[in-house]
């Protein structure tokens, strides 16, 4: 396989993966419509009044979930774009060097980027309405459902998609950027890959980062602090939540390095492991993209499970009755599991960024992998390596968002309800344990199923093979 | 009974050697025939117009390819049908390599290079061992840049940190594809020189595929490939001598 078809397959597969993505997104949104007008309808049809309260309320709900499953896809798409450009710096540079402009070049990859928008989307909203009907035809069979005249098929189901169609547009001109910073040199010049993003620091967006996040956190404590004694702490809190989070993911290109090292770290210092760490932190901005998107989707779950379970322990002791108690319990373990399963599936399209991103980085590196191989690297060390590189991804991004998650659903929990509590209203944080063992889980399974693909392929190109591409 | 490669003073050895890519109808015959020994404590330059077979010697010989016919040997070891696993700890353990580029893991700094055998073997460098490195780093002049990446370092500076590399652990066989391919020839000129100090100093067994006559001229023998055949095997000559044999050689073709 020449370098050529190489680099050519590496961007069908960064393409296919953003297909895939903008099409998850988008099937999505599409489903979580129809469910929502599939329960007004049944609402209505149970005579519930004020109906108009309700269908907003479970649109504005619907909107925030794929607004979120529609944000984290933009940051996969975004660094799957860019992880194609930096696999293709010397094609574009020998671009640059025989005439074509850095703005000719950019566009191509936009354009590129509408069209994977525009298939994926309709072909996620497609599914999204296939599986609706089926579902409801289900649903109803089997008696769960009344059988009404439900309209599964609405104009607004056009909103998502031209959403994800445009978010998508959006991204990879977001992640077509670094294409403006390839200079012509580059097709001529040195041997070795140079990150782009380690020359080019960006101190204001990491000021501004930092700014958010501190007066995020501290609003988000004066939150707490005030919600101990009135309602309003919430509103506070709120702030303080959003702000923060933001800074944080401005600022991951700063902050997920430093995890990964440390996560690094515990992967012990055997010579795989130890190149394993460092590839992980070779392109800290594209670690960082590659790993914030699930980062996300475990805090948002995380929150929502230690905010719930915070919530039932401090509800529980303003509550004599046994009765009420179990009520409570039950109510809140429901909602979680459906805002469980709605958020679940934004960290599963990061999840699908994450391993594209293992999958396109091994592909580069293909010709340092011979290298390693010839020097004396077995194939179950290129094995392990790829494998503990991924693990590292992985663990760093899930941890991460565990701490953040348990942080950020207690201060919710205590804002919302610390007043409601005689005296002290400061509980320890609850965290549930099968949210622990649902995430180690994860993690290891996410990790093994990204660095399959990869490993066989790096282990199965001949060393001599790989030592020859260009 | 037939000598071993060591009774004969050969730290490599071929013979009947035949290497063919693709099918029958677009087959090319890189190698044909080829019977050689590496002699011990030598230094080896193995030339020959380009497509003459010489990196594919080279890699059937390092254990990185296998031959279609005849057999080959490292010391006294038979890699003919050795399997991957084993033919890895080989190369790990008794050879180094340098090629033309990309010689450096761009992650790991110059120590971190240099320590790359060790580092796969799942050891530190024994006290002896580290103190010929150091050694071996004072002599190319890597010192005060052991903590930088390789990027940050000259053409000619990553060549001498993967020399470094490839002696560090006293390998029975250098292997060099074209050392010098991408440097000046000032700089070239360094490079041959260490490696003929590392031959003459302490009997560094090197074989190195070149097809540069000045590079050639710094060898103690050197073996003429043409069409995948052994077309002459020289004892040490000027470059003017050898330029007149590559020239011989292309006027034939
Ligand atoms: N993977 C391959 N598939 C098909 N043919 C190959 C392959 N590798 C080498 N060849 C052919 O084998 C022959 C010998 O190649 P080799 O690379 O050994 O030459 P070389 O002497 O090292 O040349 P150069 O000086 O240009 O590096 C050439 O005809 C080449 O085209
Ligand atoms: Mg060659």
């Amino acid at each position: 396989m020449s370098a050529r078809t190489r680099a050519r397959r590496n961007d069908h597969a960064g393409r296919g993966a953003s297909v895939l993505v903008a099409a998850l997104a988008s099937a999505f949104g599409v489903v979580l419509l129809e469910v929502t007008s599939v329960m007004t309808t049944v609402l209505n049809a149970w005579g519930v009044t004020d109906m108009g309260s309700v269908r907003i309320t479970l649109t504005i709900v619907a909107a925030l979930f794929i607004a979120i499953a529609v944000y984290v896809s933009a940051i996969v798409t975004t660094n799957t774009v860019a992880t194609i450009i930096a696999g293709r710096t010397r094609t574009i540079a020998l671009m640059r060097l025989i005439g074509s402009s850095a703005r000719a070049q950019r566009r191509a990859v936009a354009t590129d980027g509408l069209a994977v928008g525009a298939i994926g989307a309709v072909a996620g909203a497609v599914a999204g309405i296939l599986l609706g009907f089926v579902g409801l035809q289900i649903l109803v069979a089997t008696d769960v459902l009344p059988d009404l005249a439900y309209s599964l098929i609405q104009p607004v189901l056009a909103v998502p998609v031209i959403v994800v169609v445009v978010s998508t547009w959006a991204a990879a001109w977001a992640g077509s950027r670094r294409v403006l910073s390839v200079s012509p040199m580059q097709a001529v010049g040195a041997a070795e890959e140079r990150s782009v993003e380690e020359v080019t620091r960006r101190p204001r967006r990491a000021r501004i980062a930092i700014l958010m996040m501190g007066s995020g956190v501290l609003l988000l404590l004066a939150g707490v602090a005030v919600g101990q004694a009135s309602p309003l702490g919430v509103l506070i809190g709120v702030v303080g939540g959003i702000l923060s989070f933001s800074g944080l993911v401005l600022g991951s290109h700063l902050i997920m390095p430093p995890v990964l090292a440390l996560v690094g770290r515990v992967l012990g210092s055997s010579a795989p492991a130890r190149l394993a760490a460092a590839n992980a932190q070779r392109h800290p901005e594209r670690s960082a993209r590659a790993t914030i998107g699930l980062v996300i989707g475990v805090t948002l779950i995380t929150m929502f499970a230690v905010a719930g379970s915070t919530m039932e322990v401090i509800m529980q002791r303003t509550m004599e009755d046994p009765e009420a108690r179990a009520g409570i319990s039950e109510s809140v373990s429901v909602t979680l599991a459906v805002i469980s399963v709605l958020v679940g599936f934004s960290a599963l399209i990061a999840a699908v960024g994450m391993v594209n991103n293992l999958a396109q980085s091994v592909l580069q590196r293909s010709r340092e992998i011979g290298l390693l191989r010839a020097l004396g690297f077995t194939a179950v060390q290129v094995r392990w390596m790829i494998l503990a590189e991924s693990l590292q991804m992985a663990a760093a991004a899930v941890a991460f968002g565990l701490v953040l998650g348990v942080f950020y659903g207690w201060a919710a929990a205590e804002a919302l309800f610390g007043w409601s509590v005689e005296g002290s209203g400061i509980v320890a944080p609850a965290v549930p344990w099968l949210l622990v063992v649902l995430c180690v889980v994860g993690t290891v399974l996410l990790a093994v199923v990204a660095s399959l693909v990869p490993a066989r392929r790096a282990v199965s190109v001949a060393p001599v093979t790989a030592l020859a591409a260009v | 009974m037939e000598n071993t490669p060591s009774d004969l003073g050969l730290a490599a050895r071929v013979t009947h050697l035949g290497k063919t890519y693709g099918s029958s109808s677009t087959a090319v015959t890189a190698l044909d025939d080829v019977s050689i020994g590496i002699r011990r404590g030598q230094f080896t330059a193995i030339m020959g117009p380009s497509g003459s077979g010489k990196s594919t010697l080279m890699h059937i010989m390092a254990g990185l390819d296998t031959a279609t016919s005849g057999r080959a040997w490292l010391g006294d070891t038979e890699i003919t049908g050795l399997a991957d696993a084993a033919l890895t700890v080989l190369r790990r353990r008794r050879i180094g390599f340098i090629f033309q580029a990309f010689n450096l893991v761009p992650t790991l700094d110059v120590r971190g290079n240099i320590l790359l055998p060790f580092a796969l073997d799942g050891r530190k460098p024994s006290t002896t061992e580290s103190t010929w490195i150091d050694q071996l780093i004072e002599s190319l002049g890597l010192t005060d840049r052991l903590t930088h990446r390789p990027h940050e370092l000259s053409g000619g500076q990553q060549q001498r940190v993967a020399i470094a590399r490839a002696l560090a652990t006293r390998p029975e066989l250098v292997f060099a594809d074209e050392p010098t391919g991408n440097l000046d020839s000032r700089t070239g000129r360094e490079v041959l020189t260490l490696l003929k100090a590392a031959s003459i100093g302490y009997g560094q067994s090197i074989a190195m595929v070149t097809h540069d006559p000045v590079a050639a001229a710094y060898a103690d023998r050197i073996l003429f490939l043409a069409d995948g055949r052994v077309v002459e095997d020289r004892e040490k000559s000027s470059a003017e001598e050898i330029s007149g044999i590559m020239l011989g050689m292309e006027q034939r073709a």
